[in-house]
């Protein structure tokens, strides 16, 4: 029987160098901290609608958000309600916001966190006509609200 | 005789901890960023309400009223009983900043404005005129903040 003379070598622990990894890691945070929003207020904006510009730097607020596209759809909290008509008033987003308002007031009553049961946020194509943004506005406040927030891009 | 002297290999200082937590917090972030920077302008229906026991004043109310026509440009309007009016043009902004910047010297206790617009007029055209009557939210000076929608249009 042969006998083996071989030692076992002893294992080396090899470390890596984490401090590319750091650094990398670090430029992330910057980044990503320079584009934080502390608003509790998350937009996610329908197709075929572009925002219009803003230099203002007021926070956003939660609320209903209410948004009209370019093809003049309108949808309340992401979920579409119907088309502006040629001439007067879309009675569906009256009633919708209306909902939504008496959801607000409920949530007041029952939970610690308070939110403006009077505000709705409106965000617009940046082409759309005037004549809407009034016609939308008089239908939101048809359901109670009297506060109205545009939405809009900033960096401007 | 040798006397074996130890080399002191510098300690290494452990990242492991500190890395762990950056991963955390990138985490955090990235799911609570918003690429795009939205902000807010605020305005509100007129409220119909008593005037407060004042001494009538003598002093002409300032009833700023901006007109916003698509083609004309802009018209600003002072007064009730001596109504005056000044004219510019779409892109004389800062000439209008400027004016209402006098004006709210003269006036420092109006806060409102009235704006009438063009039912015609682009939305984006109608935040450019918004930005252009307002201060920078940092500024400790303001301008007229208060923001009413007048429907009744603009005189042709």
């Amino acid at each position: 029987m042969k006998k083996r003379f071989g030692r076992k070598r002893e294992r080396q622990q090899v470390d890596v160098d984490i401090t590319s990894l750091l650094d990398i890691l670090t430029i992330l945070l910057v980044f990503l901290l320079k584009s934080y929003n502390a608003s509790d207020l998350k937009l996610d904006l329908t197709q075929k609608l572009e925002m219009a510009d803003s230099s203002s730097t007021y926070m956003t607020r939660f609320a209903p958000v209410v948004q009209v596209n370019k093809n003049s759809e309108v949808f309340v909290n992401n979920k579409i309600i119907g088309r502006i008509p040629a001439s007067g008033s879309l009675n569906s987003l009256t009633e919708v916001l209306k909902v939504e308002k008496s959801k607000t007031e409920k949530n007041n009553a029952s939970q610690k966190q308070q939110y403006n049961a009077e505000l709705v946020n409106l965000v617009f194509d940046k082409n759309m006509d005037y004549s809407v943004v009034q016609r939308v506005m008089h239908d939101s406040a048809l359901a109670g609200y009297s506060q109205f927030k545009f939405i809009v891009k900033g960096n401007y | 005789m040798k006397v074996g002297r130890k080399i002191k290999k510098p300690e290494k200082l452990n990242l492991v901890p500190i890395l762990d937590s950056v991963f955390i917090f990138i985490f955090f972030l990235l799911m609570s960023a918003q690429f795009v920077d939205v902000y807010e302008i605020g305005s509100a229906l007129p409220m119909v309400q008593e005037a407060p026991d004042q001494k009538k004043s003598d002093k002409d109310p300032l009833n700023l009223t901006l007109e916003i026509d698509k083609e004309k440009g802009i018209v600003v309007k002072t007064g009730m009983r001596v109504p005056r009016s000044r004219s510019f043009a779409s892109t004389q902004h800062a000439e209008m900043k400027e004016y209402l910047r006098e004006l709210k010297t003269a006036n420092p206790d109006e806060h409102t404005m009235i704006l009438k617009s063009d039912p015609k007029l682009p939305f984006q055209s109608l935040i450019s005129v918004i930005d252009a009557t307002q201060e920078p939210k940092e500024s400790k000076k303001k301008l007229f903040e208060q923001i009413v929608f007048d429907n009744s249009g603009v005189e042709k």
